[in-house]
């Protein structure tokens, strides 16, 4: 990585961590019971994979 | 582990389920139906509602029909505010489907601004670019691109395309290695009971001496009260994205992995839940 304020993985900071896990807790939060639902801009050209 | 990268994208595909429901004073010919959708987080109301629209439309008689625009409980709602700062901000305790109301008549000129055309919203959306990177770079980068530079930011907003519009906007998010990060860091605090719009103020990433600043930094400057004191009760919950980031979070890290399409980092600050 060479992005300026990225570490290895060992040593990531609580503070990045803590981003990661709520992201994740957000999308399950705010999507996984609603995937049903339409979306508000279709995407025609591709299709984005639901691994999140 | 997750990348760094991985968080733009969760940034980006942030989606609120929703459902819009006519206003009972509206008249219809026949019955209006809610209407579901999934609403991106990082785009704007009027421009991703063009759906929305139609299926009320087919409900009612032309001559009843002004320009369309949403309420949540009372609160009209801001179009030119990112959806996800609506939504944190007057509806992130609520369950979801978040529920707004739509309305085409009786428009609340006092605090909404009318949106006849997407280019208006463009216009909203370029103007915040610019002027994040004049706190950024003095506006060196934006006014360095090219028209279709500029297109190419708003057609991946508009469209919903992350590609197209990272493969422009990572050019807004460099900085001189030499550099602790941007000049200043474009940000806006907003809150739910003040008359005030919003704060913003000029912030460094890093203090003179090459200390980093964190969000606690930030809001001892700018909102001291969201810091909870010793032993003190948290009093307010500072949202970004749905997300409450620790205070020990860079600044500069924040500005680059949380920041909307705009380039700008709004935080919302609203009142912790009493149990």
């Amino acid at each position: 990585q060479s992005m300026s304020l990225s570490i290895t993985p060992a040593q990531t900071a609580a503070w990045r961590k803590q981003i990661f896990e709520q992201l994740s807790e957000r999308s399950k939060r705010e999507m996984e019971n609603f995937k049903h639902y339409e979306q508000a801009i279709e995407q025609s050209v591709w299709v984005k994979k639901g691994t999140m | 582990m997750a990348d760094d990268k991985d968080v733009l994208r969760d940034v980006w595909f942030g989606r609120i389920p929703t459902c819009f429901t006519l206003y009972q004073d509206e008249i219809t010919e026949r019955e209006a139906e809610p209407f579901y959708l999934l609403l991106p987080r990082v785009s704007y109301l009027t421009l991703v509602t063009d759906k929305v629209k139609k299926h009320f439309h087919k409900a009612m008689r032309q001559e009843d029909l002004e320009e369309m625009w949403f309420e949540y409980e009372g609160t009209p709602l801001k179009w030119h505010y990112p959806i996800g700062v609506l939504f944190d901000l007057h509806a992130s305790n609520t369950a979801l489907p978040w529920s707004i109301t739509v309305h085409f008549k009786d428009f609340p000129e006092r605090d909404l601004l009318h949106c006849p055309s997407n280019s208006v919203i463009e216009a909203h959306f370029m103007s915040s670019i610019k002027e994040a990177d004049t706190l950024k770079h003095k506006g060196q980068v934006v006014n360095e691109m090219q028209k279709k530079d500029h297109k190419q930011l708003w057609m991946g907003l508009q469209n919903d395309k992350f590609d197209q519009f990272w493969a422009m906007n990572r050019k807004l998010m460099e900085y001189p290695t030499e550099d602790s990060g941007f000049r200043y860091i474009p940000f806006r605090i907003y809150q739910t009971m003040s008359d005030r719009p919003f704060i913003q103020k000029l912030f460094r990433p890093a203090s003179p001496d090459g200390h980093t600043h964190t969000l606690g930094d930030l809001l001892k400057v700018v909102f001291p009260a969201a810091i909870p004191q010793d032993d003190e009760q948290k009093k307010y919950l500072v949202v970004v994205h749905g997300i409450e980031p620790l205070l020990e979070t860079p600044v500069q890290w924040l500005s680059e992995h949380l920041s909307h399409p705009d380039n700008f980092l709004h935080i919302s600050i609203i009142p912790a839940p009493s149990d």
